[in-house]
């Protein structure tokens, strides 16, 4: 019998976790969005991101959390790098030459952990946020309502940034109207380094976050692509909001999917609910017509 | 009369199609100058290709005497020139004030964007009152409005308009005939104008051209044209 406090608890905890799936997936998001590219290698820079919060932890004793200060503008760099080395080449280029080029890069990553690192899962041995607060039956874990803020207030600064200022604007027109947008006067090779180098720097955000609590393994990339891709298809066209939204009904579905059937079912829950939402609404929670 | 932009022999195209064949055309300054033709002879061609989004293969465009062939689309609006494109191209997502204040994004116009505001609204009054709806919400001739005016916020010197009247009723397309006018008396912008309403383009326009399978086939006054009758009995039914 499932109490009514365990479902209070998994809901409080399906949220926190979707509000951070939301973070997670808002880089991939901005990167479609602006520049019409699906970046398969989301996750696997996540991953990336994870080793160096892990590495800077145990060898330097560096909190994941300070980690993160360092972590987000190297990461804004090495998304510049990525993209004048491997993106821009093939911007406009065909489908299949786009996949190949992100893919082969998530490979590569996979490939240089596993080498590296091993298959064995690493933690970091400590967080500023190990601690938790009992409020009668439920639990909340310092470090979960931590990530869940940081990502609301991340998200918020975000929206702020897309809907206030002249580069925002002109990331959303861009995904308005590609072609129209240049007639703005707006340099869109520019434009599409500065939102890859954006969209890899909420990456290393999402990493270090992660890391207060969760493992890296080399193949910690795959799972949060595919999270990423479902919360980009129901929610993307939405904007910063629909990545929100959608980020929280899958952080739902995984965690009230585990309660109620076997946390081993919990990714098959969020397809289901993933497909129920395309079924119904085939452009997306948020698609326009 | 100076012309403040030029085309000389420019073929150009998309990929591999060649669509202008050798085109060369004068846009003299502070006048409206009408470019008109069948359905697919190059029109839409022609204004992107000066804002450099075609495959221009041969020729020269020139603006304020200056090269600008090689310029990339951005560079051009910074110096001066607008499209409106075809079918208006709002950004639907965005609101009216938004699709305006990006309309302002070059740094010089960055520095004017109140006062372009209130020019913008001098011309479009009625685009006050919808300041915080979505563009995609518009209606047509609210539409193409906001398109005229997005355009004028980067402080163009020269304005290309494809068809704006596209899809408009009659008495409102009258009135965008008014506010094209206006821009042109008052602001001293200079027009090129695409339009598939020969009769009032060519009374507008000093000068026109007649475009027919990617090269100009006919220039001259505007009135010469409108009384030319060959012309007259090719496009103009009244
Ligand atoms: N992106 C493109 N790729 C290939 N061909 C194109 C492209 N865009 C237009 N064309 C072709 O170029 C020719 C001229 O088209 P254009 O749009 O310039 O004509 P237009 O004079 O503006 O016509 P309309 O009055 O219908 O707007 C047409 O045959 C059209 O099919
Ligand atoms: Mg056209």
């Amino acid at each position: 019998m499932i109490s009514p406090s365990l479902v209070l608890q998994n809901t409080i905890d399906g949220v926190f976790l979707g509000l951070f799936y939301s973070l997670v997936a808002m880089g991939l998001a901005l990167i479609f969005g602006v520049m019409d590219i699906i970046n398969f290698a989301h996750g696997d820079l996540l991953m990336l991101a994870a080793y160096f919060v892990w590495l800077t932890s145990a060898d330097l004793s560096v909190d994941p959390t300070v980690t993160a200060l360092l972590l987000v503008p190297l990461f804004f760099l090495i998304g510049l790098s990525i993209h004048y080395s491997m993106i821009q080449p093939v911007l406009g280029k065909e489908p299949l030459i786009q996949i190949a080029v992100t893919v082969g890069l998530g490979l590569i990553l996979q490939n240089i952990a596993l080498a590296i690192f091993k298959a064995e899962p690493k933690a970091v041995a400590y967080s500023l946020f190990s601690f938790s607060y009992s409020i009668g039956p439920i639990t909340l874990y310092a470090s979960k309502l931590f990530i869940a803020v940081v990502s609301i207030v991340t998200l918020y600064v975000l929206n702020l940034f897309l809907n206030r200022t002249f580069l925002g604007l002109a990331m959303k027109s861009t995904a308005d109207n590609r072609e129209v947008a240049q007639l703005m006067g707006i340099n869109a090779k520019r434009l599409y380094a500065l939102t890859f180098g954006l969209g890899t720097a909420l990456i290393a955000l999402s990493a270090s976050l992660w890391m207060t609590f969760g493992q890296v393994q080399p193949y910690l990339g795959t799972s949060f692509s595919l999270i990423s891709w479902v919360i980009v298809a129901m929610g993307g066209l939405g904007g910063v909001t629909g990545v929100l939204y959608s980020g929280i009904i899958v952080g739902l579905a995984e965690s009230l999917g585990s309660l109620f059937l076997t946390p081993s079912a919990r990714m098959a829950v969020v397809y289901i609910v993933f497909f129920l939402v395309l079924w119904f609404r085939p452009r997306g929670l948020f698609g326009r017509r | 009369m100076s012309s403040e932009l030029s085309l000389a022999n420019v073929t150009a195209g998309y990929g591999e199609f060649v669509i202008l064949h050798s085109v060369s055309l004068e846009v003299p300054q502070k006048k409206i100058t009408a470019l008109v033709g069948p359905n697919g002879a190059g029109k839409t061609t022609t204004l992107k290709t000066i804002m450099g989004m075609t495959r221009l293969r041969e020729g020269n465009i020139l603006f304020e005497g200056e090269d600008i062939t090689k310029l990339p689309t951005y560079r051009r609006v910074e110096l001066g020139i607008s499209l409106i494109p075809e079918g208006r191209g709002l950004f639907p997502s965005l609101t009216v004030r938004e699709n305006l204040v990006i309309g302002a994004y070059t740094k010089k116009a960055r520095e004017k964007i109140h006062e372009s505001m209130e020019i913008a609204f001098s011309i479009f009054p009625k685009l006050k009152q919808r300041l915080e709806q979505k563009a995609g919400t518009l209606s047509g001739g609210e539409a193409q409005m906001l398109a005229i005016a997005r355009g004028l916020m980067s402080r163009p010197k020269v304005l290309l308009l494809d068809e704006p009247s596209q899809g408009l009723a009659p008495v409102v397309v009258m009135e965008l005939f008014q506010a094209i006018k206006k821009l042109n008396d008052e602001l001293g912008i200079t027009v090129l104008l695409v339009e598939q309403h020969v009769k009032e383009s060519l009374e507008l326009a000093e000068m026109a051209y007649v475009m027919e399978q990617g090269s100009i086939v006919m220039k001259g006054r505007g009135s010469e044209l409108l009384a030319d009758p060959s012309l007259k009995k090719a496009y103009l039914v009244y």
